[in-house]
């Protein structure tokens, strides 16, 4: 089941077209990196997703229910947190956890018992000072906080890293996944290493349109060239290598550095079998043999470019 | 209904915290005080200051019942308008609501919640100015010939709900807090000079800020405010309505 689906929506600033036809789903359950560069929509997309902008036209349902203009009915299934949460600065964490509880109706006790946890998650447990003397770190982890108040089918988090220093990167990321088991994730980012470490979905948003979407095994697996790296033990191996004529069409897409050679190619098997055959026909002995994945930075560039 | 018991909670808290209330509070009590003993003594400061001028007639409680109607619809009103002009740019310009909306706290809550508290602190402020006003008269000139003080009183109160109401539209339309301010200021001056325009005058909302004193004198009578009274009490629901319905369709 999706718990979020998109349907050929659009949204204009004046003449500038932001988001064209934009299709998209979040399977129940995923950790959803939602990747595209600064100013490619998406906190646009996000905000139309939480009907705080009007699309200019198509769909939007979260957990089956249409998502209108203005109209709060499905954010009861969202936890939101912006890119730069704001709170009401005179109060503390627990204060806000309250009126937060008392804005969506939970009993007295079941506030309490729900910021405890979540103040114990994000690790402000202990902080009695209010709000305005927080860092950015701990905006943010109280934002995490606010927004599981609720106990959100999907959250939707708007770049939380990236105003953060590693060890707030860190923190963040750890809650994300130490929350994905009973929360869908999405989350807004064009930090592809926060990607790597915690999705197993991602979209990739490039001029207001879905460029890419799948499980990160089949973006992967799907675009990009593969590679594979050789390292030779002297250089005349090197030279030797690729002396052999079954090895020149091998050697049209590949890098050198020093005694290494890197071979791009979008069948990598056929690559392997010419270079095994290659190595024992000759006798080379390389003294590295990688397959590299496919990282997904390149695959961002050739998507954008 | 939960979320905006929780949001009137908020903002009594949040107009506590900045100050906002104490300082009207502070503003209406000075004024009420005032009233009376400005009417008392401001010829006596006068003929200190300025010895051979000449005074004309002996103070008496109308007077301060002239100063503290003087005070309340200019200044006290004003100071209200202006401190609650930020009640919804400040959370605009910061995104607190974002936060608050996006948990399913509905716009109409918002908006309501901070009119509520509005009207309450309005409400507070004014009557204890009122009451001292009402004291210290009775206190310096035991004067019992003056009519319907308190009804004269209500209807003043009566408008504060309006010029209130209006300030919710200027704030929801406009993101800067000047902008709300001017518009209000904009709206209550068109009352104004609409209430001067003969055939309407007499439903003009305008009367109730402007004839209190001939009220208590004796030089109108109570009839003649019912109409304006009934005018504003609908122009502020219908206000209210315009401020939650262009509050629904407003990007955040």
């Amino acid at each position: 089941m999706n718990v979020l689906t998109i349907q050929n929506l659009s949204k204009s600033f004046g003449k500038q077209r932001i988001i064209d036809n934009l299709n998209l789903s979040v399977p129940e359950g995923s950790v959803f990196g939602f990747i595209g560069k600064n100013g490619a929509g998406k906190t646009t997309t996000m905000k139309m997703v939480l009907g705080l902008l009007q699309p200019d036209n198509g769909e939007i349902h979260v957990c089956n229910e249409p998502v209108g203009f203005g109209q709060t009915r499905t954010n009861q299934y969202i936890g939101y947190l912006p890119d730069v949460p704001e709170f009401y600065n005179y109060m503390t964490p627990i204060q806000y956890l309250k009126l937060c509880g008392e804005v969506i109706a939970l009993s007295k006790a079941e506030i309490s018992k729900r910021s405890e946890e979540l103040l114990s998650l994000v690790g402000l447990y202990d902080v009695t000072k209010q709000i305005g003397g927080f860092s950015r770190g701990m905006k943010q982890r109280l934002g995490i906080a606010q927004a599981l108040l609720t106990q959100p089918k999907l959250l939707i988090c708007d770049e939380p890293t990236s105003a953060l220093d590693p060890v707030g990167r860190k923190e963040i990321l750890d809650i994300l996944y130490k929350i994905s088991g009973t929360t869908t994730v999405l989350f807004s980012t064009h930090i592809l290493s926060d990607v790597e470490r915690i999705c197993n979905h991602a979209a990739f948003l490039n001029e207001g349109k879905i460029a890419v979407t799948g499980t990160l095994a089949e973006i992967k697996a799907l675009h990009g060239h593969e590679s594979l790296l050789l390292e030779f033990s002297a250089d005349k191996d090197l030279q030797l290598f690729k002396k052999q004529k079954s090895a020149e069409p091998l050697l049209i897409y590949s890098e050198e550095n020093n005694r290494e050679l890197i071979l791009h190619s979008r069948n990598m098997e056929n690559v392997q079998k010419t270079l095994l055959r290659i190595l024992a026909e000759t006798g080379i002995c390389p003294i590295k043999i990688e397959l590299m994945e496919p990282s997904l930075e390149s695959l961002f560039l050739e998507v954008v470019k | 209904m939960s979320g905006y018991i929780a949001f009137v909670k908020k903002e009594f808290t949040e107009n506590m915290k900045n100050y906002r209330f104490l300082i009207l509070f502070a503003v209406f009590l000075i004024f009420g005080i005032m009233s009376a003993f400005l009417a008392k003594f401001t010829p006596e400061i006068l003929s200190a200051l300025a010895a051979d001028m000449e005074m004309t007639s002996e103070p008496v409680a109308l007077d301060a019942w002239k100063q503290f109607y003087k005070n309340i619809s200019g200044v006290g009103f004003s100071a209200f308008i202006i401190l609650f002009g930020s009640c919804l740019s400040n959370e605009y310009s910061k995104g607190t609501l974002v936060l608050m909306v996006t948990k399913g706290l509905s716009r109409k809550a918002v908006i309501l919640a901070k009119y509520t508290v509005a009207v309450a602190l309005m409400t507070i402020s004014y009557w204890i100015s009122y009451a001292a006003t009402y004291g210290y008269t009775a206190l310096l000139w035991n004067d019992t010939s003056l009519a319907h003080v308190v009804f004269a009183a209500v209807s003043l109160w009566i408008v504060g709900f309006l010029y209130l109401s209006i300030l919710m539209i200027g704030c929801v339309i406009f993101k800067q807090t000047f902008t709300s301010i001017l518009f209000t200021g904009g709206i209550v001056a068109l009352i104004s000079l609409l209430g001067m325009i003969e055939p309407i005058a007499k439903f003009s909302p305008f009367i109730l800020t402007s004839k209190n004193v001939d009220l208590i004198s004796g030089k109108v009578i109570p009839a003649e405010f019912v109409i304006p009274a009934f005018v504003s009490f609908i122009l502020s629901i219908f206000g209210l309505l315009i401020a939650i319905r262009l509050f629904n369709k407003k990007q955040l």
